[in-house]
């Protein structure tokens, strides 16, 4: 049978109605068509599906999209205004903190949680911030460098 | 493949217990199912019902008073265990556990009844908790049960809840002076299942350096947690020198039952184990004199 | 010599804010109407015969589709290496038997994967299981079971390689060491598993999205496997997850979409789950290795033997060439008057072996650097003293083999004895391991057997100024689109954001083999400047008239400024030149092509790029774990294209080759890979990440464009290298085995002890 689920994602309310069994990122990517969010692996274990709910990291392939009811989820296309990328985005631009860009969403989804939750973080806690997040290209430390650019006000512009 | 389910999401402890009577064996409790949604994407674990009860109210509040010690409701995220500063100011060593545990997503949605219910002989709570003197509450509709969490963590993957409980509370006494308690896994890379734990714990004597209540809890080296009666037996009441950690340390290693697996060798892990033990107890002793 | 506009400057990547706002679509993400789901049945066994397969249950399921099996298939066998058909071995759909555990032997579309997934429980498959062999050692044995029909002693390609007179060099050394090396295997782990989508329609023709290093090597494969003409099939690669070689091969998500989706006129779309991807896409070749290296007193390398039998698995692959740069490789980056190497690929009943970043030099040099070291502290020479007195330099010639060009070696291992002098004394149980190392910039040979230009770009100058570069190069995160666009817009003289590519779409784009070997900032980046070049010498004959130059080649474009190059003051605007050309040539858009196709540069790659790279390590003496510290690389490509791209490929190649050294490993039991999940299969992640600092040495490359080579694949050979050096100058212990794990260190120190 089916359930009813509202929540809202990236600002936007939204009603479905889901099988129970569907996961929170298959609600993102194929019932609302945001493939932003990616899954790498089937145990929970690369973070590619990370999003916030409800203001925290979680992998979205881990999360029963019934649990998300009522929350807030945020995912990387709700991170841009418009045209305009937010600081992280465009530390990410900057310091080429990418490079296939598969895992990018979710590791600047991490990086997002980690920043509200500790707005100055060392490169210790970047790292542990991150560190679920695999990616394949980069080595980390260019993503390093970008968090550390936001976190030193370096895109204060951009902020506005 | 996932297995389609019904989904049922209890609004109070109350109603949780009457759907667990209800169904017996067809259901699983998922919590954050952090552990569970993995086993059922697999298809090992595949329920005709999943009762949700992340949204029962009540069982996601920590607590704490001299007498009564810790309280640690089962919904418990391990996020909210490892930043509360009530837990890092008397029971560092939980929010240090909690730090190395998985990862963050992990721990922001994942419960510390949930981890303890899926019995993972390489889990971190379970050692630390042990270490502690943890008890375990369980609810029924016959009411609750309270049992040391070391009787409660039977074999791989099994406790000794039966279907129609949910693990309620968690408690943990507190701490006597004098007392430190350390925990360290050894992992290849940083964030991963310890290949092995170790949780000790131990109380000094008032006045000097000899060991009263001791409990060295190996994680990794056996089906379940196991307590090291036998280095515990060596420490008691004995006064600390090197060479009886070190003596203490072999006896750890003698009595766990590793096995080999691609990660380390049986023979290995206790070589490990040796070195652990040795270490965290010396530590255990460092913090014991500073409480 | 003018300084560059564009080139070496800091970019931003062209495909970056698409990839940052989650709006870059990979083939992972397309959904076209109608689209099926596919799934892949495979083998449960390492070696059996196939009796029979019953689909029918399958069939009757409701939501299937269509389920293929050999049968449906026009029973070809796959390869890469199409000039020989004997190492051509690969079904896909296996028709009578399969030979590792992951063999595909059916397929199924169904409305939804849940179903398709159903379906494959429902397919009954009646094996009769045949004996296996595991290792190459065993497999090479005369009572072996033999994996393919009439290939003696299960030996699948063997290759020489031989200068000098190695027999008399020997006996004049001073000092001879012998050695014994294990390598081990290695996953891709590409973050967007193997995946396609495949359309065919009912005009006949065929339209593949996939993840894949080379559309090209996809479109040509699939033609031959399906019975297509090359026309008839446009493959189209989308935003890519990686690559690291283990794409560029036809695989069976390619293969099986295209086979259902022309049995049910539909778009088939099938993803690798990551087990399959860890069981069943192909993975770095492990190697038994013997050395023989021999040296006078002062250190002065004479001889060099190396004998190497490598694990297979099932089928060919890329294995062929891997084999070679084995051989090849192994002699990097030094000048060994007398050199023999032999090479063994040996079929196994293991999941296939292939590329993989490197290409078989990770191994080697795991090899010979270890080696190297172990000679030096006998002689009692300093390593980057042994390294330099032999170490390759400009204008080297391999004998029979390769001419090297520019080489940057001998300033790298300058740049590296300062940092070791910086780094001083080192705490106790530290240590610092380097290891140099060589690579080539794209392969010459061509077992494709293409007729076509190796690269080739083409490029579109509009009426408003902006230019559409074309180019069959394939990103796959490495950067290219970028560095391609760089040299374009460097050539033509405009601004990078004038340039809009399109890539690596057979239905629109120049042949190019793709992303393979290190090639595309050399070969595609050649090809992208002659194809500007043509195009900017079109613009620039309308532009001679009005400045009254001479000829064409007194005028240049350089920020959107046509000038005479001695006077640059006088000229004027691109965008005039612009229109006026393309009113002057009847309305048509300029348009400039390019090729390139190396020629004699001898047998492997028209140039190398050099590197010397130290590892720090720390280790607990009492468990053997250690900690990867620092890792700093001298390191030379030529002229630096795109300097945040090579950041990258650096610093990603730590984690990849740290990794192969460190903890990465695909352990087996009787063919089955025993942690074929991101849970089990341990690799470095950010807190594991040592702290990275790179020493850019400068060289040119005549060969390449603006002087450049490559920056790809060559920095994953040192890092397992050094990092055994590492641990050895660390607490005294060698581990001749990879990966060096935390239990290999212990017993090695155990042993030590006694």
């Amino acid at each position: 049978m089916k359930h009813e689920l509202k929540f809202t994602v990236n600002g936007h309310p939204y009603e479905l109605h889901i099988r129970p069994k569907t996961l929170l990122v298959q609600v993102l990517r194929d019932h609302l068509g945001l493939t932003g969010t990616k899954r790498g692996c089937s145990c929970s274990s690369c973070a590619a599906c990370t999003v916030l709910l409800n203001g925290m990291a979680v992998k979205s392939c881990s999360v029963l999209a019934l649990q998300a009811e009522g929350a807030e989820v945020l995912t990387v296309e709700g991170l841009a205004r418009g045209p305009e990328l937010n600081p992280l985005q465009q530390a990410f631009l900057d310091h080429g903190a990418f490079q296939c860009g598969f895992c990018t969403p979710g590791m600047l989804m991490a990086a997002t949680a980690l920043l509200r939750e500790t707005p100055k973080p060392n490169k210790d806690q970047i790292r542990e911030g991150i560190d679920a997040n695999i990616c394949r290209c980069t080595g980390y430390n260019s993503i390093i460098r970008a968090v550390t650019a936001v976190a030193n006000g370096e895109y204060q512009e951009a902020a506005k | 493949m996932m297995k389609d389910f019904e989904y049922l999401a209890p609004k109070t402890l109350g109603d949780a217990l009457a759907l667990l009577e209800q169904h017996g064996d067809d259901c699983k409790v998922i919590a954050g199912g952090q552990s569970l949604l993995i086993l059922m994407r697999q298809g090992l674990v595949a329920p005709a019902y999943l009762i949700d009860i992340k949204g029962v109210p009540g069982l996601a509040t920590i607590t704490f008073d001299p007498k009564e010690g810790l309280k640690i409701g089962a919904l418990v995220t391990h996020r909210a265990i490892e930043k509360s500063p009530e837990i890092r100011q008397r029971y560092g060593v939980l929010s240090e556990m909690e730090r190395r545990l998985a990862s963050i997503q992990t721990r922001n949605w994942g419960t510390i009844g949930g981890n303890l219910c899926h019995a993972d002989p390489a889990g971190d709570p379970a050692p630390v908790l042990m270490a502690l003197g943890a008890t375990v509450t369980m609810a029924s509709t016959q009411g609750p049960r309270t049992v040391p969490l070391e009787d409660f963590v039977l074999d791989y993957f099994e406790t000794a809840m039966q279907h129609n409980e949910l693990l309620t509370e968690i408690r943990v006494p507190a701490p006597a002076p004098r007392t430190g308690t350390v925990y360290s896994k050894f992992t290849v890379i940083e964030s991963e299942l310890g290949t092995v734990g170790v949780a000790v714990s131990i109380t000094l004597s008032p006045t000097d350096r000899t060991c009263g209540d001791v409990r060295i809890v190996l994680g990794g080296a056996g089906p379940r947690p196991l307590r090291a009666k036998q280095a515990e037996d060596a420490l008691r009441g004995k006064r600390i020198t090197d060479d009886l950690l070190k003596d203490a340390a072999e006896r750890a290693a003698a009595e766990a039952q590793p096995i080999s697996d691609i990660n380390a060798s049986a023979d290995y892990r206790r070589e490990v184990l040796k070195v652990q033990v040795r270490r965290m107890a010396a530590e255990a002793v460092s913090r014991a004199e500073r409480n | 010599m003018s300084t560059y506009s564009v080139i070496g400057k800091r970019v931003r990547r062209v495909d970056g804010p698409d990839k940052v706002s989650g709006r870059a679509k990979y083939t992972f993400d397309l959904v076209l109407p109608e689209m099926l789901y596919g799934k892949i049945l495979r083998s449960p066994h390492p070696h059996a015969r196939i009796l029979s397969i019953d689909t029918s249950k399958a069939e009757k399921l409701i939501g299937v589709k269509a389920v293929v099996t050999g049968k449906d298939t026009l029973g070809r066998k796959n390869g890469i290496w199409r000039r020989f058909p004997e190492l051509c071995d690969e079904e896909i759909l296996c028709r009578t038997k399969v030979r590792y555990i992951g063999d595909p032997v059916a397929a199924v579309a169904a409305v939804d994967e849940d179903t398709a997934e159903e379906a494959l429980d429902l397919i009954d498959v009646e094996y009769e299981p045949l004996p296996a062999v595991f290792d190459p050692l065993e497999a090479i044995k005369e009572d072996a079971p033999q994996i393919h029909e009439g290939v003696e002693l299960n030996i699948n390609v063997t290759r020489h390689i031989e200068w000098g007179d190695v027999d008399e060099a020997f006996k004049k050394c001073d000092y001879v060491r012998e050695d014994q090396f294990k390598c081990s295997s290695q996953a891709h782990m590409a973050m967007e598993t193997h995946c396609a989508v495949a359309s065919f329609g009912l005009d006949g023709k065929l339209t593949v999205w996939t993840s894949t290093q080379s559309s090209y090597y996809v479109q040509r494969l699939l033609a031959d496997m399906v019975g297509l003409r090359e026309g008839d099939i446009r493959v189209i690669k989308p935003a890519t997850g990686g690559g690291f070689g283990g794409k560029f091969e036809l695989d069976s998500p390619q293969f099986c979409a295209s086979v259902l989706s022309m049995k049910v006129c539909k778009p088939v779309k099938i993803v690798l789950q990551r087990e399959e991807e860890f069981t069943a896409s192909k993975r770095r070749t492990p190697m038994y290795c013997y050395s023989r290296l021999g040296a006078k007193k002062d250190g002065t390398l004479l001889a060099k033997e190396i004998r190497v039998i490598t694990e297979g698995g099932a089928y060919t692959g890329m294995g062929a060439t891997c084999l070679y740069l084995t051989g090849f490789f192994s002699s990097f980056p030094y000048r060994y008057p007398s050199y023999r190497y032999d090479g063994y690929r040996v079929y196994t009943n293991t999941a296939p072996t292939s590329a993989m970043r490197g290409f078989g030099a990770p191994q080697s040099t795991f090899v010979s650097e270890g080696q190297l070291d172990m000679l030096a502290a006998d002689l009692g020479i300093d390593p980057v003293q042994i390294r330099r007195l032999n170490g390759m330099v400009p204008n080297h010639e391999v004998p029979g083999q390769a001419t090297v060009q520019s080489c940057g070696l001998p300033e790298c291992l300058d740049s590296i004895d300062q940092h070791l002098r910086q780094r001083g004394k080192l705490p106790p149980d530290h240590g610092i391991g380097i290891a140099a190392y060589g690579f080539m910039s794209g392969g010459i040979f061509n077992w494709f057997d293409t007729p076509y230009a190796f690269s080739a770009a083409i490029v579109r100058v509009n009426i408003d100024g902006k230019v559409d570069l074309f180019t069959g190069a394939c990103d796959i995160g490495q950067g290219s689109d970028t560095t391609l666009s760089m040299i374009c817009a460097e050539e033509l003289g405009v601004a990078l954001e004038d340039i809009r590519i399109h890539a690596a779409d057979t239905g629109i784009c120049p042949v190019d083999l793709g992303a393979w070997g290190s090639r595309q900032t050399l070969m595609t980046g050649n090809a992208v400047k002659m194809a500007a070049a043509d195009a900017k010498r079109q613009l620039l004959e309308f532009a001679a008239a009005k400045l009254g130059a001479n000829i064409v080649y007194d005028l240049d474009i350089k920020d959107r400024h046509v000038h005479l190059v001695d006077r640059p003051e006088k000229g004027f605007s691109y965008y005039d030149i612009v229109k006026q050309a393309i009113r002057g040539k009847d309305g048509e858009a300029i348009i400039g092509r390019g090729h390139y196709t190396p020629h004699r540069k001898g047998m492997v790659s028209p140039a190398y790029s050099f590197g010397v790279q130290a590892v720090e390590v720390a280790v607990d003496r009492e468990t053997g774990r250690y900690k990867l510290l620092n890792v700093t690389t001298a390191h030379e490509s030529g002229t630096v294209i795109n300097p945040v791209g090579i950041e990258g490929q650096l610093e990603g190649a730590i984690m990849m080759a740290g990794g192969y050294g460190f903890c990465e490993d695909q352990p087996m039991d009787d063919g089955r890979i025993l942690n074929p999940s991101i849970a089990e299969y341990k690799l470095i992640r950010s807190l594991d990440m040592p702290e990275t600092k790179i020493l850019e040495i400068d060289t040119y490359e005549p060969e390449g464009p603006f002087g450049a080579k490559e920056a790809g694949e060559g920095l994953t050979n040192p890092t397992a290298a050094a990092l055994g050096n590492a641990i050895h100058k660390a607490v005294g212990v060698r581990i001749n085995s990879l990966p060096i794990t935390p239990e290999k260190v212990f017993r090695a120190l155990q042993d030590q002890k006694q």
